[in-house]
């Protein structure tokens, strides 16, 4: 359900739970418009060298990622902060699947507080953060 | 009486929990715990006190560490001075034997958690260095497992007699209350009780975990 204003919104709610796509084609998309292209989130054999077990997705896409679930959760609202944890990796060409809650709300400055938490194929977290969401209505 | 054994605040470095958002999401989802244990990474806060919470709320806040040792995380409830002047709870080598003996004498509790993960659980360190004499309860249900973990958990501490109990090891609001220790005493209202319920074996882990949502939107 989408929220439109701060009176749709409430402590507990949660947010749709969304599958982005963090294909090697889209990372490399992103690294590249980000200028953000290092070998071991485009190539999977070069992040092996270095450790992982395939290509990882760069924390500034997956904070992106996240936001992109706000805005697409409450349009129109204005992110106030998003504060993101890197607790393990996320691989590239990988199922991820990212939840979100509404964890607090605040009536006089109309303000939401949102979980966010990005989860691999294998059930491990990811990601985890939190973001202050402002509504204009 | 349902505690969850195994939380984090925004105290530990990789907290993102408001401790009072923790008590609103427990009454706004109804989530049958009757308190919860913070158990803050590398230290005891001994700074915060969380009373007026625990009367607003009518939920029990207790306080607790988890360190981190060469056989894994160990979860220490019943901190006291003594006990801090013990060990560096900062120490991320810790060797376990110091954290158990010095529990021990303290009148603290001792106990391994997420003893089925990889590298920082007890048991992946058995499987390289043999198990450890004065273990005797570890966390067989923990929040943040992958599917396996936990069950490798409960196998392992049956083949060692080892007694178990339930966290959510939660970093975030939203993941309280996952997995909890159900005790049988239901008037715990101190640390002290705390320790003593644990030492007396009487609890049982429980999981709490929703069940997951078959809706997922592919972006």
């Amino acid at each position: 359900m989408k929220v439109l204003s701060y009176d749709d919104v409430e402590l507990g709610d949660d947010l749709p739970d969304e599958s982005p796509d963090v294909s090697m084609s889209k990372v490399t998309a992103f690294c590249t418009a980000a200028k953000h292209v290092f070998e071991r989130f485009v190539d999977h054999e070069a992040a092996r060298k270095e450790g992982f077990p395939a290509a990882i997705v760069p924390g500034i896409m997956s904070q992106s990622l996240l936001l992109a679930m706000i805005h697409r959760w409450a349009p129109g609202c204005t992110v106030r902060k998003i504060d993101t944890v890197f607790r393990g990796s996320l691989l590239v060409d990988s199922n991820v699947t990212m939840s979100g809650a509404v964890t607090d709300t605040d009536d006089e400055a109309r303000t939401a507080e949102v979980d966010l938490v990005i989860t691999a194929e294998d059930g491990r977290t990811g990601v985890i953060g939190t973001a202050v969401v402002e509504f204009k209505d | 009486m349902i505690l969850d054994l195994h939380t984090h605040s925004i105290k530990s470095d990789d907290g993102r929990a408001k401790v009072e958002n923790y008590c609103k999401w427990i009454r706004k989802k109804e989530i049958p715990l009757d308190g919860f244990v913070l158990t803050e990474h590398r230290q005891y806060d001994s700074e915060s006190d969380y009373r007026a919470l625990e009367d607003e709320y009518n939920l029990l806040i207790l306080k607790a560490s988890e360190v981190e040792t060469d056989y894994g995380h160990v979860l220490v409830f019943g901190v006291n001075e003594d006990l801090l002047h013990s060990f560096d709870f900062a120490n991320i080598r810790l060797p376990i034997q110091t954290v158990l003996n010095a529990s021990k004498e303290n009148g603290a509790f001792a106990a391994p958690c997420h003893p089925g993960r990889k590298r920082v659980g007890l048991f992946s360190h058995y499987a390289r260095s043999g198990p450890i004499a004065d273990v005797h309860t570890v966390e067989v249900f923990n929040g943040g497992s992958i599917p396996g973990e936990d069950q490798l958990s409960v196998e392992q501490a049956a083949i060692y007699g080892y007694r178990g109990f339930g966290g959510s090891d939660s970093h975030v609001v939203s993941r309280i209350g996952y997995c909890a220790t159900k005790f049988e005493r239901d008037t715990i209202t101190t640390v002290e009780d705390l320790v003593e319920e644990l030492q007396s074996g009487s609890f049982s882990p429980i999981s709490l975990k929703p069940e997951p949502k078959n809706t997922s939107i592919e972006t």
